[in-house]
């Protein structure tokens, strides 16, 4: 559905969108480390504030004696769970049973709990939290779903038995109730027995995932303050620097209103899609009104290995015929509930937007086990949740193995089309990131096993497609102003690390025939307008919003600049009077006899006959819109059960099948972002994506102790990412079919090319084995039978 | 908004605020102000006698000598956003595995999180806004922006004080140099592919400027 709806969504020549390498409007700040993230405030007579962690996974605090921690000389204040301040601090949490904002239960080792100490310095906090003489009941603790599974397993949340749900889907009625730790969400459409009846033959395969942590580079930091300032009204202004966006959430748990609550900072640092707020900035404000002083709380990195991605365990049976058509398709699978309050983006949130919905069969049985646990929190979703597990990818991989088709072939017969599930005819878009693919990729299909570099190493390669998920279904409140003769638009912040804004910028510029750097973005935390929401689906939608304003805008330029020609503002008689350019030659001409380019409004028909647009009015001028694109088919159609525009990677490795060791020899995406509006932001949308693949198929895993609970790998040494050494190269490619419904027919990619087993499938298709994630060389040997 | 032009004079006044000579010694634990070290380490000796008291320290930063009293175990880091308020040098991981803190001391990139204050004395140390208030580094940080080497933005200032260490060494290096120059920095964001690139430009930029 191109952008017929919109302004110029059919435009056909860009002198703006499109452009490579325009800077980024917060880059200078960045790259100078003059930006400031809100770890990096430090106020005159600060305090710090430091909570007690939990050192069991599972524990209640009975009772918490901080007399000696009081009389320790720097200790300003010693908050426990029992303080009335805090039980009066209440927030509706995302999910699972209300329950206090800050509490004696610890969910898991090193959750924030039972205490909270400031201090004049870090170092007299730490002292003090030593000096609290805890009284723990330690409880029993689940961090192997496996075990947290089995009917033996101690129970670790009895009382609790709020079903997980996503979006308000219905499970079948043979979902089975809370037993033990686990919860059921079973989901089927079709007859699963026929499909497994009308199948030639049937795979069942594996698939394991690791949990995957967030994404956070900067660890998060509150500052926080309180102050009066008449300009700002009547009573007290909350300061907080470092909470995430949307000062909403902060302003309804202190009670205040919205524009009481200032953050001042641009600097969100990376989010990815993990919005969740963290104690410390729920509960920093509190530590400063009570103390009357700025407080700063910081986590350490080792508090910040919250997940990004569930651990999960997926069984999965598919039935095919000699053809390569699935018939059937039966996923039984076990994933982390975490701990209380988790995202549900984790679990079910997959069964709703799994990738099934792409298929032409109908017959698909999914049933999910979710298990209370004590690994971790998952805020909100990632990259990879909820429309990227692999379990489809390594269907067709092996249905071509088994065939010895190309799977790009049993792709393409198994899609179903552009306008339902019974349409047999892949979207062009597929069928044109195929060829393109098959071009770079630059090689034939090979079974596994069969192909030896000539370095004696093993060769593997693998594919898979996604739709874009277009989850953005955002309200923007766009507004442009003209204001001295600049285009402003007033954008909310502070950002987190993507180029959205400018995506938006660079669409106002084209419409208003203005160079992207004319376009003055003024970042304040008080303006409506975001280009966010969803992923990058929610730039092109938001960028499709602040184009009906820019032409808005357009219109009133237009008029005001006739008005000025025939009825140009009198000169000041105060002060000096400033020289006045002339009025455009635009006496009894209409709007529509204007138009604006190269920085220029002037007669169309005459098109030498112009002036500069800020000599166009004087006048201040704002246009507002309120909006957003027709709704994608993707979010029409049951989340890919209608498709328009589609991605597809690939990925090729060579094997040491002596060593174990895998080299990812290159990532390739053909993508189809209906619109390159920023090229630089796809391309590094894409190595990101390829990159957090990479790390959760090779590297990360989270390593707990047993016995204990305890987290072993909460730190960059033991937790590893990829460094540039380790990167594996990126290729790209671009198709502009137009074919979507955001700004000039874009869509963005969003979360499609993040992947959790495409390289996984590459390493079997060299050595015909197969590796959990992730693949270390000792896993790779093991593997191997070789160890 | 940010310019190049405008972030290069805020680093200058950042590097112009840090104080070269204290007036002023507040105890860390009470609060009180005093003024000279040697009242305060009487101060610590009869109020605080179990903790170990601060000491003064003089270093060579962006050029400049300037003095702070810190306390003896804190790092670099720590002092340079504590004491003066030159916060471009991050800290991510404080355990020397991510390159955010990287400065640049005597002529080698070292990592401040791991490197304690009372051992830099004596030494000349470059921090980010000494290399962004310096004209000469212009095109690096053009070309970090112009590439977005960076999405949240958060460990860039370590890379690009690494690369200046690797140009400073080696005014033309190759892509896999760059590579090698980086191997320490990690970037969650995963924005490596462009680094080398950021790089490659400004090396050639700068050599043109040269020799014009
Ligand atoms: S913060 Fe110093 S190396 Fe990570
Ligand atoms: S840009 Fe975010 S960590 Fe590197």
């Amino acid at each position: 559905m191109p952008d017929y709806d919109g302004a110029n969504g059919l435009r056909e020549s860009f002198r703006v969108v499109g452009t490579p390498n325009l800077p980024g409007r917060l880059s200078f700040a960045l790259a100078t480390g003059v930006a400031k993230f809100g770890i990096d405030y430090v106020l005159p007579d600060m305090l710090y504030a430091k909570f007690l962690h939990s050192p069991y996974a599972h524990a209640k605090i009975l009772h918490i004696d901080c007399t000696k921690a009081l009389a320790l000389p720097g200790v300003v204040d010693v908050l426990t769970w029992e303080d009335e301040d805090l039980k009066a601090l209440n927030l509706a949490p995302a999910r699972g049973a209300p329950r206090p904002l800050f509490d004696n239960i610890a969910d898991k080792e090193g959750d924030e709990v039972g205490a909270i100490v400031v201090a004049e310095n870090e170092d007299i906090c730490e002292e003090a939290l030593r000096l609290l003489e805890v009284e723990w009941e330690v409880k029993p603790h689940i961090v192997n779903l496996l075990e947290g599974r089995r009917e033996d397993a101690p129970v670790i949340r009895p009382e609790e038995n709020l079903q997980p749900s996503f979006g308000g889907r219905k499970y079948s009625e043979d979902t089975p109730p809370k037993r033990g730790n686990v919860y059921s969400a079973y989901m089927t459409s079709g007859d699963i027995d026929a499909g497994f009846g009308e199948a030639d033959h049937i795979a069942e395969y594996s698939l394991y995932n690791p949990a995957f942590s967030s994404h956070i580079p900067n660890p998060s930091g509150t500052v926080s303050w309180w102050s009066r300032d008449p300009y700002q009204g009547e009573g007290a202004n909350l300061h907080i620097e470092g909470a995430v966006r949307s000062r909403e959430r902060i302003a309804s748990l202190y009670n205040m209103p919205n524009e009481k609550v200032i953050q001042e900072g641009l600097f969100m640092g990376g989010k990815y899609c993990d919005w969740g707020l963290r104690k410390s900035q729920q509960i920093t404000p509190l530590l400063a009104q009570r103390t009357g002083r700025p407080v700063r709380c910081v986590n350490t990195r080792e508090e910040m290995y919250d997940m990004q991605m569930n651990e999960r365990y997926v069984y999965m049976k598919v039935g095919f015929t000699n053809d390569g058509i699935i018939t059937a398709v039966d996923d039984f699978s076990i994933a982390d509930n975490g701990v209380r309050g988790s995202s549900t983006f984790g679990n079910v949130g997959d069964l709703v937007q799994g990738p099934y919905n792409t298929l032409s069969c109908k017959n698909v049985r999914q049933r999910m086990e979710i298990v209370d646990s004590n690994r971790g929190m998952m805020f909100v979703s990632g990259q990879h949740c909820p429309f990227n597990w692999d379990s489809l990818t390594m269907a067709i991989y092996l249905i071509a193995e088994k065939l010895d088709i190309d799977p790009t072939e049993i792709a393409r017969k198994n899609l179903h089309g552009p306008t339902s599930k019974d349409d047999r005819n892949p979207v062009p878009s597929f069928d044109l990131c195929i060829e393109a693919g098959k071009k770079l990729m630059g090689q034939e299909w090979h079974k596994s096993g069969t192909k030896m570099l000539p370095d004696g190493r093993m060769h593997g390669m693998s594919f898979r497609y996604q739709m874009c998920p277009r989850h953005s279904g955002a309200i923007y409140r766009c507004k442009l102003e003209y204001r001295d003769g600049v285009v402003h638009m007033p954008t909310q912040g502070p950002l987190f690390g993507v180029y959205n804004a400018e995506c938006n910028a660079m669409v106002v510029a084209e419409e208003l025939g203005l160079n992207y750097e004319d376009v003055s973005i003024d970042f304040d935390y008080r303006e409506p307008f975001t280009p966010m929401g969803g992923g990058s689906d929610g730039t092109t939608a938001s960028a499709w919003a602040m184009k009906e304003c820019a032409n808005k805008l357009k219109k009133m330029i237009l008029q005001a600049a006739i008005n000025n020609a025939e009825n140009p503002p009198p000169a000041s008689r105060m002060g000096a009077a400033p020289s006045k350019a002339p009025p455009g030659p635009f006496k009894g001409l209409q709007p529509e006899d204007l138009d604006m380019a190269e920085g220029r409004v002037f007669i169309k028909a005459e098109p030498d006959k112009g002036v500069p647009i800020e000599q166009a009015s004087e006048e201040n001028l704002f246009a507002t819109y309120i909006g957003r694109p027709p709704l994608s088919v993707w979010s029409t159609g049951s989340m890919g059960q209608i498709l328009d525009v589609m991605n597809t990677a690939y990925c090729e490795v060579a094997v040491d099948t002596e060593t174990g060791e895998v080299e990812i020899l290159r990532f390739s995406a053909v993508a189809d972002p209906g619109l390159v509006l920023r090229p630089i932001s796809l391309e590094s949308q894409i190595d990101q994506v390829m990159y957090f693949s990479q790390g959760c198929q090779m590297l990360e895993d989270y390593i707990y102790d047993k016995r204990s609970g305890v987290l072993l790998n909460n730190n960059m040494i033991e937790y590893k990412k990829p460094g540039i050494l380790d990167v594996a190269p990126v290729e790209r490619q671009f198709l502009e079919t137009r074919a979507s419904n955001a700004a000039y027919g874009a869509s963005g990619i969003s979360h499609s090319l993040a992947n959790t087993h495409l390289v996984i499938i590459a390493i079997h298709n060299a050595t015909g084995v197969w590796v959990d994630p992730p693949a270390t060389p000792a896993k790779v040997l093991k593997a191997l039978g070789k160890i | 908004m940010y310019t190049q032009e405008s972030t290069q004079a805020t680093a200058a006044t950042l590097i112009q605020a840090m104080p070269s000579v204290l007036d002023a010694f507040p105890c860390p634990i009470c609060g009180r102000v005093f003024s000279s070290h040697p009242l305060l380490l009487r101060h610590y000796a009869s109020e605080h006698p179990s903790a170990i008291a601060p000491v003064t320290v003089t270093l060579t930063l962006n050029g400049r000598q300037c003095e702070a009293l810190i306390e003896p175990h804190w790092t670099l880091q720590r002092t340079l956003q504590y004491r003066f308020g030159l916060t471009g040098t991050k800290h991510m991981c404080d355990k020397g595995a991510c390159g955010s803190c990287t400065v640049i001391m005597d002529e080698r990139a070292v990592l401040a999180c791991t490197t304690l204050t009372i051992e830099c004395e004596g030494k000349s140390i470059q921090t980010i806004e000494g290399i962004a208030a310096d004209p000469k580094w212009k095109p690096l940080v053009d070309a970090y922006c112009r590439w977005d080497a960076m999405q949240c933005g958060y460990c860039t200032p370590g890379f690009l004080v690494s690369a200046k260490a690797l140009l400073d060494k080696n005014p033309n290096p190759t892509e896999q140099e760059c590579r090698e120059a980086l191997a320490g920095n990690i970037c969650i964001c995963g924005t490596y592919p462009r680094h080398a690139t950021a790089i490659l430009e400004a090396a050639l930029q700068m050599a043109k400027g040269e020799q014009q």
